[in-house]
């Protein structure tokens, strides 16, 4: 029993980890790839559950629909790439532009605020009825991982061809990269849209998977995110690119897993965001205090 | 022999800083100069004088006020960093800001090495690609040919700058710029970079421009020796000329033709 | 260096404390011109806002409508409510301005203020956290509030007591019989653990469950485990942290969950736990049983107040709280057969609204 309930909680957790993880891998591409404070994200996020519900309501395949979803993500990343690098508006300001607008955009696109998916056909029920799976949390597990997979094959590939090389360098030293006959704008705009693509398309399955698309379901999404890089850095130390895809991944899935644990130890309803930053704390704390009690260097810490 | 062709042509170049301010600065006031193909100019002057900002509008960082930049005939006058890329490499004085820190060697060497070309999907590095660095890398004796996969990051200053040399060469442009590129290192290592430097100049016969400080540096390599004061050239010595100039007649030309003492210790001092 | 230098030649190339003099004073003129400019166009704009009220005509009435989400409940509200006005308005010339909070709370409170901005005769505002923030605005002013589709009013902090709500809001109330609803939902499968799903932060829902932890003894139940959502976003993990830790699940009245319950639905279904709720309007979405009022009665029943606020002068202050009584008894059998249940036909006899499907 009570290993069921934790098979339950781990795959659940597996699950969103995987989900998530595209929104990690966005904020990781924009936010240390290419140096590029992205706040888009709540939007496109969003924008993407919205797109894709919408067609899917209206019959579109649910394949073709999470596609397009990703179409309009790289279209949210485009505007905010070129607000910065065409008008010269700040980073940071311009993803905020953007991702306010995409909530009355998303609005106007849903036709209200929120669009129900529960009898609708998902990529999960596709899937299902093809492979005759069960039709529990493992198939969703087993879709979005196939998913993860094939994502995590694309950007591994990509970031080390030419053009990819170039984008990683430009998040590094934009001038010598400039010096290297690249158009640093190109690169911004590029991975910038990539990034969003991938929220979105995140914001697609997530909204299959749950039942329904919701105009507020991005909000906090850059904080989980940035919470994820961050943790998948801490805990796992991962060195080259192929790594650190993974670690962002699994920064995810320690995040939702300290929330699914929160929920599930029975806390006062109100305090689980408190518990689940402190669990947060500790699962940060526990390899600098493993370096401290065997007395190694410890660097300074950084700011973000 | 097509040795002495005109590869780059300044024609009234000039730049100004803080236009209409209190801190306006004419950094560069009608320069007009013609590098021959295979030059190997060393660039000297006080500081202010306007070398670095003349390189800084030959590699196109930002157009001039007014004048005329021609490379191989083509007019590059107001092109963008990235596109006068093409034609021109760079290493700077900083080592840090030549190569990117959380790259690898291999992976900086490959982001020059596609310099002035368009880029496109394929592998970034490949065996190929590999022994061609290799290959750059092996006749410096430095042992670096044999780190491809170290991050830039954890290398020392001199170690950075070789690797920015190589950067700025391995794509064969027309022109290399060098800013002062061995102030930052210690003596030791100064002279394996400039070395190295004169090999890969000889080598590859790239034309190359090199602001230095150093007198003797300036005497001792080149075949040419152009001087900056206030932002025009007042001093340009052929290499019959100043082969046979000590750091004496340099300073007593330079009075001659700025019309005041010389008064600048750091070169002074630097001999 | 600084310092004065010259080139050969003579002339001083750098002037230090002096600019072109028609340089500077061009510039100086153009900033002093559009700074005059802004002050006077700031000024009039001030100015212009005190102006823009015209004089009232009788018998013209401009009538603001705050909805706090989009869900069947919430539209039926105002449904029943436009239709009984409409009815009951007679000769009287009435403009609706209808406004959606979607959800935010935030939002919900900036349209309140807007009401207020554009001086309406009356507000109707549909749910609790609308009219929480509909009783902040309106106050140092006349504006008076009716509600529809609030829980508790006495609780939620806008009116004193339910005989004489004592302020500038009344309304008619929701007020469901909690235990009702959960004993019809006992009936067709006791379940001695229960869960319940609810944002915290909505303090109808709060309500609700101290009802029902009240009750739980009656109804049969040992142990309730809360899960709560602070968003939409949050109830899918609400409900499968809820898996493997109860019998059954229930939903109050709660906005955050009805904007969400297919969600909830999905994993009761996969997961084989029925699924109960409170009000008919998300029962319809896929729960087994809903036990409530037809939310388009409680509209009709604020449109008669507010015309008696309107038409008949009445003060607010002194209408007491209206509820309407529970009629529909909802009950889904092929929503039970996907949970893994089945409804004995003696409770099936009870409905008075059966589903589809």
């Amino acid at each position: 029993m009570l290993l069921d309930i934790a098979g339950h909680v781990l795959s659940f957790s597996f699950y969103e980890g995987l989900v998530f993880g595209f929104v990690a891998i966005g904020v990781y591409l924009t936010f240390r790839v290419l140096g590029f404070p992205d706040l888009t994200v709540d939007g496109s996020f969003a924008l993407g559950a919205a797109v894709s519900a919408v067609l899917i309501v209206d019959g579109v395949n649910p394949f073709l629909a999470t596609l397009a979803a990703l179409g309009a993500g790289l279209c949210a990343g485009l505007v905010t790439s070129l607000l910065n690098t065409k008008l010269r508006i700040p980073a940071l300001l311009a993803g905020i532009l953007v991702m306010v607008g995409l909530y009355s955009i998303n609005l106007r696109i849903m036709g209200g605020a929120n669009v129900s998916l529960l009898r609708q056909p998902t990529i999960f029920l596709q899937v299902s009825e093809f492979l005759g799976l069960g039709t529990r949390i493992a198939y969703q597990l087993t879709v979005a991982g196939v998913l993860a997979v094939v994502v995590f094959f694309i950007l591994n590939w990509f970031l080390r061809t030419e053009i990819g090389l170039a984008l990683r360098a430009t998040g590094d030293n934009e001038q010598m990269v400039r010096g290297a006959g690249v158009d640093t704008d190109k690169t911004i705009i590029l991975g910038v849209s990539i990034s969003n693509g991938l929220v979105a398309f995140s914001g697609a399955i997530v909204a299959q998977g749950q039942g329904f698309a919701d105009v507020g379901m991005g909000i906090g999404m850059i904080i989980m995110g940035l919470a994820a890089v961050i943790i998948g850095e801490a805990l796992f130390r991962p060195k080259g690119v192929a790594r650190l895809l993974l670690a962002v991944i699994g920064g995810a899935f320690v995040y939702r897993l300290v929330i699914s644990i929160a929920l599930r130890l029975g806390m006062a309803p109100g305090d689980l965001k408190l518990i689940t930053a402190v669990i947060v704390i500790i699962a940060l704390a526990i390899p600098f205090l493993q370096k401290k009690i065997q007395r190694q260097w410890l660097p300074p810490a950084s700011r973000w | 022999m097509n040795e002495n062709k005109s590869l780059l042509n300044l024609r009234g170049i000039t730049k100004v800083f803080s236009k209409g301010t209190v801190d306006q600065v004419t950094a560069l006031n009608g320069v007009n100069l013609d590098v021959n193909s295979g030059d190997y100019i060393a660039i000297i002057g006080s500081n202010g004088a306007g070398k670095t900002t003349l390189l800084n509008v030959i590699a196109g960082v930002f157009p001039p006020d007014s004048g005329e930049i021609i490379l191989n005939g083509r007019n590059i006058t107001g092109l963008s960093e990235y596109r006068c890329a093409r034609y021109v490499g760079r290493v700077y004085q900083d080592p840090h800001v030549g190569t990117a820190a959380k790259m690898t060697i291999e992976e900086n060497l490959a982001m020059a090495l596609l310099r002035g070309q368009p880029r496109g999907l394929r592998a970034a590095s490949n065996k190929q690609r590999r022994e061609l660095f290799r290959a750059a890398l092996a006749p410096l004796g430095l042992g670096l040919e044999n780190r491809l996969s170290t991050l830039v990051g954890t290398l020392s200053g001199g170690q950075r700058q070789v690797v920015s040399l190589i950067m700025a060469t391995i794509s064969k442009p027309a022109l290399l710029l060098l800013d002062e590129h061995i102030a930052n290192l210690d003596p030791r290592t100064a002279q394996v970079v400039l070395d190295l430097t004169d090999m890969i100049v000889k080598k590859e016969k790239i034309t190359t421009l090199m602001v230095t400080h150093n007198m003797e540096l300036a005497l001792k390599y080149g075949n040419r020796l152009i001087m900056m004061h206030e932002g025009r050239i007042v001093v340009d010595l052929g290499k019959e000329e100043k082969a046979h100039l000590t750091i004496n007649d340099l300073v007593a030309a330079f009075e001659q033709a700025a019309g005041r003492k010389f008064v600048e210790d750091k070169i002074l001092l630097r001999r | 260096m600084i310092g004065s230098q010259f080139s050969p030649g003579g002339a001083p190339v750098r002037r230090i404390c002096r600019q072109p003099k028609h340089l500077k004073e061009g510039g100086e003129k153009v900033k002093k011109i559009l700074f005059v400019l802004l002050a006077a166009a700031l000024a009039s704009s001030v100015l212009l806002i005190g102006c823009t009220q015209p004089a009232k005509e009788p018998g013209v009435y401009k009538i603001g409508i705050v909805q706090f989400g989009t869900h069947p409940a919430l539209d039926s509200c105002l449904a029943g409510f436009l239709a009984r006005m409409t009815e009951l308005a007679g000769s009287a010339d009435i403009t609706y301005i209808q406004r959606n909070a979607e959800f935010d709370f935030s939002l919900a409170a900036t349209i309140a203020q807007s009401f207020v901005a554009e001086d309406v005769d009356l507000i109707f505002s549909i749910a609790t956290p609308t009219t929480q923030a509909c009783a902040e605005a309106v106050k140092g002013t006349n504006i008076p509030v009716v509600f529809a589709a609030v829980t508790d009013p006495v609780a939620a902090g806008f009116a004193e007591s339910w005989e004489k709500p004592g302020g500038q809001v009344t309304g008619a109330s929701d007020w469901a019989d909690v235990e009702a609803q959960v004993q019809l939902g006992m009936d067709i499968y006791q379940a001695h653990r229960l869960g319940v799903i609810y944002n915290a932060g909505e303090v109808n829902s709060v309500v609700q469950i101290d009802v029902l932890k009240a009750a739980k003894g009656r109804l049969g139940i040992t142990e309730i485990v809360e899960a709560t959502a602070s968003s939409t976003a949050d109830v899918y993990a609400a409900a499968q942290s809820l898996v493997g830790r109860v019998d059954a699940i229930w939903v109050p009245s709660d906005n955050t969950v009805a904007g969400a319950i297919a969600s909830v639905v999905k994993v009761c279904e996969e997961n084989d736990i029925p699924l109960y709720s409170s009000d008919v309007g998300m029962a319809r979405q896929g729960a087994i049983s809903g036990a409530g009022l037809d939310y388009f009665v409680n509209g009709q029943t604020a449109a008669e107040l507010a015309i008696r606020i309107l038409l008949e002068g009445e003060d607010p202050g002194d209408i007491p709280i209206a509820t309407t009584p529970m009629t529909i008894i909802y009950l889904c059998p092929a929503a039970a057969e996907r949970m893994g249940v089945t409804i004995p036909p003696e409770v099936l006899a009870r409905a008075t609204e059966v589903c589809e499907k």
